[in-house]
């Protein structure tokens, strides 16, 4: 490798191993024919098990029709997604998802344990089993012993928490988070980006996240993709080699991080 | 440890605040008395002053007809009946009107294509549909049953339907995000979103299917308080006639009272989410 204080143009291939996620030629949009408004242009990603990729771009850009496409909610036009080897026509239960709107995803008539044991309920595990995984989750997100709470009982950033906890439990092998921190305060928000941190340095889940953030996006991701134009497309690839520990302070003064943020800024101001 | 400590101070500040409470209650239980005397100060004076016809009975005929009416059994027996028709016919309209409701809200296209005959049911003066209902099934309580159901189904299926089409669409992403079998679904997340709009729909049928049910005993032979009513009436017992009316209007009072109070046990979640 290179000097290590200098930041790299990634790659949309996965450096080494396995792939995990493979997402193929996909466009999204709506509607068809002539009347089709295209979204998002051929698309092409590979992400690889226990890899944090960001995908950064300004708002309206289409990051959450790409994040619709990649959890099976909305069939892409054209490619596919590939989960394991596996293509996608739909939900799979190796993926899950946590929106920004925590509020409006959480079930308010459910407890915090019963919301996150919920999709455990569906896939018909067991009382006692669902209910020891939600209590398992709940404590890797720092929520334990807040089962019997419900969630209109707790805070935005706390609520985030149980979403999160949520996913964990559902035992999925692929996270996507759509601006999954963008309707808390500054302080939650840290917290938050610094739980899903070691949320994957602990259990080696694989996160995809959208967010229009620049810094958060550095922050957390091994690698930033970063989408602009319209339909959108990749116009820029970068690699932090911040390898799995993160810093509020140290790492958001490390030159590479400065590097990529006026390297991105630069970028988006462009589109 | 922590449960405990939540606990300790709310323990100390709920005893002035629940006795603040009381003094309210027993204040504004006072107005609403004074205006109950109010009222029946008013008509005592209307019949006396022969505002009212002459073959009104004054306050005090009523209050002895309503006990002549409580020691006898008969009153029992026809209260009995009209309960019970009336309360067959709203488990019956809600049963029914839940279930369609919450098959037709979340369908778009069942929504759309039932939309104007629902409508039409609402506003169908179903009363009209009597004699019909009458001739085909006779003065018998499954006609009255029938009927019940005709008039107290429309209020519940309207407001299941309303209520199944507010799911939130963060919700439904998140259901469908993790797989979440069709009956679990139905009943862990759709019924419970809808709850709020159909207990109101659930109330309003109380009340409908009481009035329903006293209704076409006044109107046909089917034993029961409406009976009751109208053979008093036919015998020149006014008191009685009005003894029988209060009470059609206590038990449909008491019902609606009951079951918001159900309610609002049942939906504490929705008043603390909401507001």
């Amino acid at each position: 490798m290179t000097a290590p204080q200098s930041i790299h143009t990634g790659s949309l291939d996965v450096l080494g191993g396995e792939v995990l996620l493979d997402v193929s030629h996909v466009s999204m949009g709506y509607g068809d024919g002539e009347h089709e408004k295209r979204i998002l242009e051929d698309l092409n990603l590979k992400v690889g098990h226990s890899e944090f990729v960001s995908i950064v771009g300004p708002s309206g850009v289409g990051k959450t029709t790409l994040l619709r496409g990649l959890s099976g909610l909305l069939p892409p036009k054209r490619g596919t997604v590939s989960v394991a080897g596996q293509t996608i026509t739909g939900p799979h239960p190796d993926i899950a998802a946590v929106f920004q709107d925590y509020s409006r995803s959480l079930m308010p008539w459910m407890t915090t344990r019963e919301n996150v044991a919920f999709p455990l309920q569906g896939q018909g595990v067991g009382r006692r089993e669902r209910n020891r995984r939600a209590e398992e989750s709940l404590e890797e997100v720092g929520l334990s012993g807040q089962g019997d709470k419900y969630p209109w009982e707790m805070s935005g950033g706390m609520q985030q928490r149980v979403a999160i906890a949520r996913a964990l439990a559902y035992h999925a092998k692929v996270l996507l988070m759509d601006e999954p921190f963008a309707s808390v305060d500054a302080q939650t928000r840290f917290d938050l980006e610094d739980l899903v941190v070691n949320l994957r340095e602990a259990l080696g889940v694989t996160i995809v996240l959208v967010t229009h953030d620049v810094d958060e996006a550095i922050y957390l991701a091994d690698r930033v993709i970063v989408i602009a134009e319209k339909p959108a497309t990749v116009v820029d690839v970068i690699e932090t080699g911040f390898g799995t520990v993160r810093d509020q302070v140290d790492t958001k003064a490390d030159p590479r991080f400065q590097d990529a943020r006026g390297r991105i800024l630069t970028r988006l101001r462009k589109a | 440890m922590t449960t405990t400590h939540t606990r300790a101070p709310s323990a100390e500040t709920k005893a002035p605040r629940r006795s603040a409470l009381l003094q309210r209650d027993w204040s504004l239980l006072a107005q609403r008395l004074g205006a109950l005397g109010i009222i029946l100060a008013l008509w005592q004076a209307a019949v006396l002053t022969g505002l009212l016809p002459s073959i009104t009975p004054t306050v005090p005929e009523v209050t002895l007809g309503l006990w002549t009416a409580v020691t006898s059994t008969s009153f029992w027996t026809a209260l009995g009946q009209t309960l019970s028709a009336a309360t067959a016919g709203w488990i019956i309209s809600c049963v029914l009107g839940v279930f369609l409701g919450l098959l037709i809200g979340p369908l778009r296209w069942l929504d759309r294509s039932t939309s104007v005959t629902v409508e039409f049911g609402r506003a169908f003066p179903t009363i009209a549909l009597m004699p019909v209902i009458l001739l085909l099934l006779g003065a018998t309580t499954s006609m009255q049953i029938t009927m019940v159901v005709l008039s107290a189904l429309w209020p519940v299926l309207v407001q299941s339907i309303l209520g199944a089409r507010r799911l939130d669409p963060g919700i439904a992403d998140t259901v469908r995000i993790y797989r979440i079998p069709r009956l679990l679904w139905f009943r862990r997340v759709l019924l419970p979103s809808a709850l709020p709009f159909v207990t109101t729909g659930v109330r309003i049928a109380a009340s409908i299917s009481i009035l329903a049910a006293v209704g076409i005993e006044v109107l046909t032979q089917v034993p029961g308080i409406g009976r009751m009513i109208t053979l008093a009436q036919e015998a020149q017992r006014w008191d009685l006639a009005f003894a029988y009316l209060f009470f059609a209007g206590l038990f449909g009072w008491t019902v609606t009272a009951l079951l918001a109070r159900a309610e609002s046990s049942l939906l504490a979640w929705n008043r603390q989410a909401s507001g």
